[in-house]
Order: C-alpha cells, then sequence, then structure tokens
C-alpha cells in the first residue's frame, strides 16, 4: 500500500507561503540552495518575508532584489565563489528596508536545535566577547551543576516554514540527500511547517533499500516537489557544479533589476 | 639564489606553515587562501594532520582543478566520511578544534576581529558578511588564525567598529607580514623581504613588537611546485589581485 502523494506543482507550493510568513532555507551559499523555490517566490510576488538561514548568498540576494524580504537571520552572507559580498542584501540591511539579526552560525541552530527539541532556549558554546550577544540581547547562566562556568542560551528558532533541495524525493515526502547534509537536518526538524524540492522523483523502494540516506522521512513533509535543476545557478553535486557564468550574469545584470536573470533560469524554459 | 614571494604566495604559502603535525585543522566558507593553504600543506609537507572542511570533508583531494568556492561539495571528493556543519562545531566548542582559519574583515592589536559592519552596527555604512563561524570558535578553538589580502589601517585597526568575535586568535598573515600574538598583543613574527619593518608599521593601525622579527625564510621548492599544481593557470592568484602598498611596491 501506498502513501498518500505529496506531490504538487512549485506554484501551488509557494502559494501556500502567505506574506510576512519566516522561511528557513535549506543549503550553503551557492550549494545545493532550494533556488527554484526562491525565484517562485518572487514570481508570486511575496512580501515581508523573514528568511532563517546559517549562510545565505544568492537566495537572500534575489530575493532583497525583488523587494520580498522584511527581515533577515543569518550568521554569514556573501555570494561566495570570488564574487565577494551579497551587494542587493548589503543594501536592503544598510538602507534600513531589511532588518538584520545578526548571528554566529551556530547560535542560529542553537535556536534551530531549541526550536527542533520543542525547549524555549539552548546553550551555545564560544560567543564570549562577541558583541552579537548585546546586539541581541543573549543572556548567559552560571552552570547550575556546580562548575560555574557561563553560558549562553539563545532562544529557539521556529520557522514557519523549511524548504530544502533534495537529491530525491518520492511521492510521500521522503528526502535523500548525497553529501554534507550542511544544516538541513536541524532545519527541517524545527521548521512548523516543511516543504521539500527534489532534483528526482524515484520510487519508495529506493529509499527502503537504503533508509539511512534518508535526511526527512516523508510524515514530516507537507509537500514535494520535483524540480529539475532547482538549485541552479548554485551547485547539485554530483548531478552539476555551480554556473559561475550565470552567477556572475545575475550579478551584471543592469539597473540591479532580474527580470534578464530570471526569464534564463530552467523552470522558465517552457 | 633562493625564490622569493609574490603578495599571493606569501599569505597562503604562510598559511599553510601554521599548519602542525597530527592536529585538527579547518577551513571555512569564504576561505579561498586558506583552503589553498591546508591542500598546499597535504601535497608540499611530510607530516599528518587532520584536515576538515566547511563542505564537510575529512582529508579530502578534489580530483582535477581546486574549486573557486570553498565551501564547493569537490572537498568532499576523496573523503572517508561526511562531517558536516553541525559536527565541526561541536568539536570545536568541545574542546577539540586546534586550528581554524577565520576571516576577518578588521583585526585589532589583540587579535579581536570585525567582520559585522563598517560604521555603526545600527546605521552601517557598510553591511559586512557577518562573523559566520568565528563567534563560537574563536573563543573555544586552541588558536585561529586569519589573514587579510590588504594590509592597510582601516583592516589592521586601533580600533574595531565592532567586536564580532574575540578569543584565541593566534596569527595573522598579510602580503606583507606574519604576526603572532605575544602576551596579549599581536607582534611581529616576519616580513615578506621585499619590504621594511617601517613599511609595515606605516601600514599598520596599531602599534606592534617588532622584537625579533626576521625575513620571512623563502619558499621552498616543494611549497612552489605544491602552489603551482593547486594553481596551474595562475586564475586564483588573478582573482585574489593581492598587491603590496603602492609606496612600497
Amino acid at each position: 500500500m501506498s502513501a498518500k502523494s505529496k506531490l504538487i506543482s512549485l506554484a501551488e507550493m509557494v502559494a501556500q507561503i502567505p506574506d510576512g510568513a519566516s522561511i528557513g532555507l535549506g543549503g550553503s551559499f551557492l550549494h545545493r540552495g532550494p533556488f527554484a523555490f526562491c525565484r517562485e517566490l518572487i514570481r508570486q510576488d511575496k512580501r515581508d518575508l523573514e528568511i532563517i538561514k546559517a549562510s545565505p548568498g544568492y537566495d537572500i540576494d534575489i530575493l532583497c532584489r525583488a523587494g520580498a524580504v522584511r527581515r533577515v537571520r543569518a550568521g554569514i552572507v556573501a555570494m561566495e565563489g570570488n564574487f565577494g559580498l551579497a551587494g542587493a542584501y548589503r543594501k536592503a540591511v544598510e538602507s534600513g528596508r531589511v532588518e538584520l539579526e545578526e548571528h554566529a552560525c551556530m547560535t542560529l541552530v542553537a535556536g534551530l536545535r531549541a526550536g527542533s527539541a520543542g525547549v524555549p532556549f539552548q546553550p551555545v558554546g564560544g560567543v564570549h566577547g562577541s558583541q552579537i550577544a548585546k546586539i541581541n540581547g543573549w543572556k548567559k547562566m552560571a552552570d547550575p551543576y556546580g562548575s560555574n562556568e557561563e553560558t549562553y542560551l539563545i532562544p529557539a528558532i521556529r520557522p514557519d516554514f523549511a524548504v530544502i533541495h533534495a537529491h530525491e524525493i518520492d511521492a510521500a515526502g521522503n528526502a535523500r540527500v548525497y553529501g554534507s547534509p550542511h544544516w538541513d537536518r536541524v532545519m527541517t526538524r524545527a521548521a512548523k511547517t516543511l516543504f521539500v524540492t527534489g532534483e528526482k522523483l524515484v520510487e519508495t523502494d529506493r529509499f527502503r533499500e537504503q533508509p539511512e540516506l534518508t535526511l526527512v522521512p516523508g510524515f514530516m513533509v507537507k509537500a514535494a516537489c520535483e524540480v529539475r535543476q532547482g538549485a541552479w545557478p548554485g551547485s547539485l553535486e554530483p548531478e552539476y557544479p555551480v554556473n559561475y557564468a550565470e552567477v556572475q550574469d545575475y550579478v551584471d545584470e543592469p539597473g540591479a533589476g532580474i527580470e534578464r536573470h530570471m526569464s534564463r533560469a530552467p523552470e522558465a524554459q517552457g | 639564489m633562493s625564490a622569493s614571494f609574490t603578495p599571493f604566495s606569501h599569505v597562503v604559502i604562510n598559511l599553510a606553515r601554521l599548519i602542525r603535525p597530527d592536529e585538527v585543522t579547518f577551513s571555512g566558507v569564504n576561505s579561498t587562501l586558506p583552503m589553498l593553504a591546508c591542500l598546499l600543506a597535504k601535497r608540499a609537507y611530510d607530516f599528518d594532520f587532520t584536515w576538515l572542511n566547511v563542505a564537510g570533508g575529512v582529508d579530502a583531494e578534489p580530483a582535477g582543478a581546486i574549486p573557486l568556492s570553498s565551501g564547493d561539495p569537490a572537498l568532499m571528493h576523496g573523503s572517508a566520511a561526511v562531517f558536516a556543519n553541525e559536527d565541526f562545531y561541536d568539536l570545536c566548542t568541545r574542546g577539540g578544534m586546534d586550528l581554524c582559519f577565520l576571516g576577518a574583515s578588521q583585526i585589532d592589536a589583540t587579535g579581536a576581529t570585525n567582520n559585522s559592519v563598517i560604521g555603526d552596527w545600527h546605521a552601517p555604512k557598510v553591511r559586512l558578511p557577518g562573523g559566520g563561524g568565528s563567534a563560537v570558535m574563536m573563543p573555544t578553538l586552541r588558536r585561529a588564525a586569519t589573514w587579510r589580502t590588504e594590509h592597510s589601517p582601516r583592516t589592521l585597526v586601533n580600533e574595531l567598529f565592532f567586536q564580532t568575535a574575540k578569543g584565541n586568535l593566534q596569527n595573522v598573515v598579510t602580503p606583507m607580514a606574519v604576526f603572532d600574538k605575544r602576551d596579549g598583543r599581536l607582534a611581529l613574527q616576519s616580513h615578506n623581504p621585499a619590504v621594511t619593518i617601517a613599511e609595515i608599521q606605516k601600514a599598520t593601525g596599531f602599534t606592534f613588537d617588532a622584537s625579533g622579527a626576521v625575513p620571512t625564510p623563502p619558499p621552498t621548492e616543494a611549497e612552489l611546485s605544491a602552489l603551482r599544481s593547486l594553481d596551474p593557470d595562475g586564475r586564483f592568484e588573478r582573482d585574489a589581485a593581492i598587491t603590496l602598498p603602492e609606496a612600497v611596491a
């Protein structure tokens, strides 16, 4: 007996995201990000989004360029791969159009760990001597079990949605990732509603053969969608590397526009 | 006559020289030069060390061209394990990380770093990438090293715009100099033979102890050969576009 299908179209998936939602995104910098999903947010003219990701780059930049973002919670933001700063994100924060909650990557993850465990906060190592703690009003606590060592406590983060791009999905929403999961495991556990996009739709039997490769079990997933080239212009190794020419073309688009880039995206081709 | 450094090779080779036998060393995102340094050390030095990278690789050996992105999944190639982000951060905060290369836009004399803003945090003139791992890693690892491709009073500063991270920063490598922390302050350990100590002081926003500073020992054939193998067409060197200050060059 097969589980009920969770497959919907990318447009239908994005249509479920209201303006003002907080969205945790998978991947890291130019690698295995749900970038087709981000472009669909732009096509549907979403506004006032809060984007949560330890190391965003192309995704936050294009969403800022499109005016879709109100708030960002991130640890490090750059286009990477020799492209330097994320220009549209940078301008959005400098102008005050976008509010930043600055993290160290692991403090964001501590918040997500708290969210995924259903507790109000999570201790995190380090942070001592960083003014990020003060900016965010983070509190520290002496070890109540005797050592008195002080540890910072990061408040729980529970994104309204999380979206990751996986190598393989099935109709039940199971998602398999090859290589590094980056931060996707904790992100998928912390979110209230989870969507997965997958490069390839496969039969559930393939998941049953090696369940240890399943990053996300289908029961956690609200909806899934097959999206070929879903991480374009970033990489999905070993399927495709970063398309540096297209990232450069995006960076160089005149007037900080995105029309040319959006029209070149794989999901926009007939 | 021994070989001399280019500004680029001074940074990469001197980062590599910070790596020690049998230690655990980490290179992160946005860290092309430390990625090259770790690969150089693997190829040029006759000792073992564990190299963890942000792509999840453990002692990876990329096949073919080295990726431009220091977080590229190509840096998993040849790895026998996936040691992903939460793993290497937890390793660090529980005391298992010996050397990490952590980026910084500004560094002060105590080795505290700013990677957050130019100007006021709440009204930034330039919003920088953010500290990434540094606020968590810097206080918990054994030694951190950072690098600047621009050695100037606006990168090596007397006062940071914002203190993103503070902790066990031990070394700073630039095209001109290698600094080593002594008694809580960065001191000059060696200088690119192409520049004088006076020129380094002029290009540095804080004063430093230069007693005992020597010309950086020239690159060895093994180091140069490894660097050539990593950057055969000079792409990384061109992209890095590192120059010495005009008054010096």
